[in-house]
């Protein structure tokens, strides 16, 4: 199995992300880190993604702070003829509950509440693992990662939804929606997430793992 | 960047295994040991907190407000307002410990800071249906909200206990509260309208019942500007309802606006003839009449209470019928009572009457004057003396309602009939009506004593009689009847004769009669001329005819 344990990294190879083409790295060559590009398609070619978990950490601490207030403020406004109520997150997934829409409260409550906290938790686990933990689980970690990177966007549900409503929602005095000041909050912890998502390189999970065969390739 | 290719570093040991693989250019790069990246996080703290810290400073002070039932009241969604703005928003309901009571926690908004003072008072706004008309209908949909009044004191408070109701007279609330005495509160209800000329002016804002003192005051305030209106001579009455009354004058419909008609009202004018005095001032304390007629109506005076004794029957007399004196009214029936007259074993009826002299005018000082330091009393006895006299008489023939007439009825006495203390007796005279009554049921009985009967028997006989004596009378009358017929033949005959004689125109008598005219109207004529001449030369009579003057010689 000894062309299987052949990694690009230890190997002192390159491949481009882009075009595929393998390339001798040759970093630590010079005094300088050289900046390496692919020479058929110019892609940048990187052993591992630049400053991927510092990028990650900031990503998600920014998250986990806008988080704070995408909860405690209004992400919604809706002014009918005769109140203006002002909604925040839980209390919308709470009144929904109350009114028995109980599969729309349950949605919501995934797509807005569940997703972001569980990205915000994971990417912290993926990023401390590496630094302190490289070892453990790795493969549980990789599956994690893809799993974030798939459902990562559909927190933005919240955040159309909102809009749709106060684009359409729009008869004057009688009934109007517009955005709550969490909505901005909302949408940039969502963002910071998928940007940290986008930032971690899951190569780094695979830092110094032996090439044994994972169980996935078993099952597969 | 730059295309030449760097002299390919000594490949160590593994990149020996493959040398045909192509190298990668190698471009300087600046190294960063600690990532612009942070700057996210910085910034997003930076927003975040100061979301959180306006989010915090905006909001003002928390207070509890304690209510009896939390009936509409929602944390989170229940406003609290002051004129309509919202001040906060109900954060929690719960109970107190002794569960008598519920605690609202308000967050009020940092501008309302200052309602949290000593005298600030809250109450819970609930749609409510009453006499004074429907109020928060807005809270129909809306959901209940508290409502505020906002205290001057200067002593902060985060402990209120909620009003029940909304206060019916907020603070600063431009205007004037007066108060009214009244004998009864009528449909009037707190919050009902006071109407000036039927535009509404302000709202009874209370009233209270002295248990002690049997007294009822109703508070009433008086929206700005109209305040002014209310002077110390305005006439208040209660606009409640239908004013329908029929009476002597005929049936009299008499109503405010249609709120008030459903919901009771006050009114207010001045009476007529007033000049407008200075405003009233506050707490100024008011009559209430029962309507405008009694408000508005010249001021009454001290009332004379009269006693007539009537010998007919009076129905259509009701208490309150009008007492006219030659058409002024100026007093009403207080009691009808019937009486036993023991000597005459008849049942008399009693009415007492209150006649108000001042109703009479400048009338009544020019007999005050007469009188010379007597009472009104007195006037009326006075007038007694002089054949004034109480008299039924009917004032609408449709409903056959009754007033009393005070006239001067000719040949009246001048006794007057004894009354008790306090009384004024007047003499009564019968009614038009009741005059006619007793004439025409002594007619009907004279007339029903006629024997008509005999005196038909009787005709008959004379008639019987009559016809034999003109039987027997035929023949002698047979014989009368020619000669009067010869009789008549010879005047025939005379009358031609004469006609023969004087008519004709050839006749002596007419051919004379004839010629002695012409001879007249001759002798006429020559004595005109004589009469001409003498008139022209009367001293012809003296001398004589002068000779006719000569002829003039050519």
């Amino acid at each position: 199995m000894s062309e299987a344990s052949v990694s690009a990294e230890p190997a002192r190879l390159l491949g481009c992300e882009s075009c595929g083409l393998v390339a001798v790295d040759l970093t630590g060559a010079g005094a300088e880190e050289p900046l390496q590009h692919c020479r058929r398609c110019g892609h940048a070619l990187r052993a591992q993604k630049p400053f991927a978990v510092q990028r990650t950490w900031a990503c998600v601490v920014a998250a986990a702070v806008l988080y704070v207030p995408a909860n405690v403020l209004p992400i919604m406004v809706t002014t009918n003829a005769l109140q203006r109520e002002e909604h925040t997150l839980l209390g919308g997934i709470r009144d929904l509950w109350i009114e028995g829409s109980w599969m729309l409260s349950i949605i919501v409550f995934i797509a807005s509440i569940a997703v972001p906290v569980f990205k915000i938790g994971v990417l912290g686990l993926l990023a401390w693992t590496v630094q302190r933990a490289p070892d453990w689980r790795r493969l549980e970690r990789a599956r994690l990662y893809r799993l974030i990177e798939t459902v990562g966007h559909w927190s933005m549900l919240d955040v159309f939804v909102v809009i749709l409503l106060a684009a359409t929602v729009r008869f004057g005095p009688l009934a109007s929606v517009e955005p709550g000041s969490a909505l901005l909050s909302f949408a940039a912890v969502v963002v910071l997430t998928l940007f940290a998502t986008w930032s971690f390189d899951p190569r780094l999970i695979w830092r110094g793992a032996d090439a044994t065969p994972s169980r996935a390739e078993a099952v597969a | 960047m730059n295309d030449t290719v760097p002299p390919p570093p000594s490949p160590d040991a593994k990149a020996a295994d493959v040398p045909e693989l192509p190298r990668p250019r190698v471009v300087q790069a600046r190294r960063w040991h600690v990532s612009l990246v942070w700057l996210v996080p910085a910034v997003a703290i930076a927003i975040a907190a100061s979301m959180l810290v306006r989010s915090v400073f905006l909001s003002g002070p928390r207070i509890e407000i304690e209510f009896a039932s939390a009936d509409g009241v929602e944390a989170g969604k229940t406003d609290v307002r002051y004129k309509e703005v919202v001040i906060g928003k109900v954060t929690a309901v719960s109970l107190r410990d002794d569960r008598k009571r519920v605690v609202a926690s308000v967050q009020l908004d940092r501008s309302a800071a200052r309602f949290a003072v000593e005298d600030t008072t809250f109450w819970v706004v609930r749609p409510r249906i009453g006499t004074a008309g429907v109020s928060g209908l807005g809270t129909l949909l809306s959901g209940s909200f508290i409502g505020s009044d906002g205290g001057v004191s200067s002593n902060d408070r985060y402990a209120f206990v909620g009003l029940e109701a909304a206060p019916f007279l907020l603070r600063g609330e431009p205007g004037t509260a007066y108060e009214l005495r009244a004998d009864d509160l009528g449909s009037l209800d707190v919050g009902s309208p006071v109407y000036y000329k039927r535009a509404r002016v302000g709202r009874v804002v209370g009233y209270t019942l002295d248990p002690v003192r049997d007294a009822l005051s109703i508070k009433l305030f008086v929206e700005a500007p109209f305040q002014s209106l209310v002077t110390r001579d305005v006439h208040f009455w209660n606009a409640s309802g239908i004013d329908l009354s029929v009476n002597a004058s005929g049936l009299t419909l008499n109503t405010q606006t249609l709120t008030s008609v459903l919901a009771g009202g006050l009114a207010f004018e001045r009476p007529p003839g007033t000049t407008r005095g200075p405003a009233a001032p506050e707490n100024a304390v008011f009559t209430l009449y029962t309507d405008r007629r009694s408000a508005l109506a010249p001021p009454d005076g001290p009332a004379v209470t009269l006693r007539m004794v009537f010998d007919s029957s009076v129905r259509g007399l009701v208490e309150g019928a009008a007492i006219d004196l030659l058409g002024i009214e100026i007093g009403r029936v207080r009691s009808v009572a019937l009486e036993y007259d023991g000597q005459r074993k008849r049942f008399p009826v009693e009415v007492t009457a209150d006649v108000h002299p001042l109703r009479l005018g400048p009338v009544r000082s020019a007999l005050l004057r007469d009188a010379r330091g007597g009472t009104d009393a007195d006037v009326i006895r006075r007038l007694i003396g002089n054949g004034l006299r109480a008299q039924l008489r009917t004032g609408n023939l449709l409903t056959g309602q009754l007033y009393i007439a005070l006239d001067f009825i000719p040949g009246a006495g001048r006794s007057a009939p004894a009354a008790p203390d306090g009384f004024v007796a007047m003499p009564t005279v019968p009614g038009t009506l009741s005059e006619l009554q007793p004439q025409i049921a002594d007619i009907v009985q004279r007339v029903s004593k006629i024997p008509f009967e005999e005196i038909g028997k009787d005709l008959r006989g004379t008639l019987a009689r009559a016809s034999q004596a003109i039987g027997q009378l035929t023949p002698e009358a047979q014989k009368a009847l020619a000669e009067v017929q010869r009789t008549l033949n010879r005047a025939q005959a005379s009358l031609e004769s004469l006609d023969r004689n004087v008519t004709d125109p050839n006749a002596s008598v007419q051919r004379n009669l004839d010629e002695t005219l012409q001879e007249l109207q001759r002798t006429s004529r020559s004595l005109r001329v004589l009469s001409d001449y003498l008139q022209q030369h009367p001293e012809s009579i003296l001398r004589g005819k002068p000779a006719d003057r000569p002829l003039p010689q050519r």
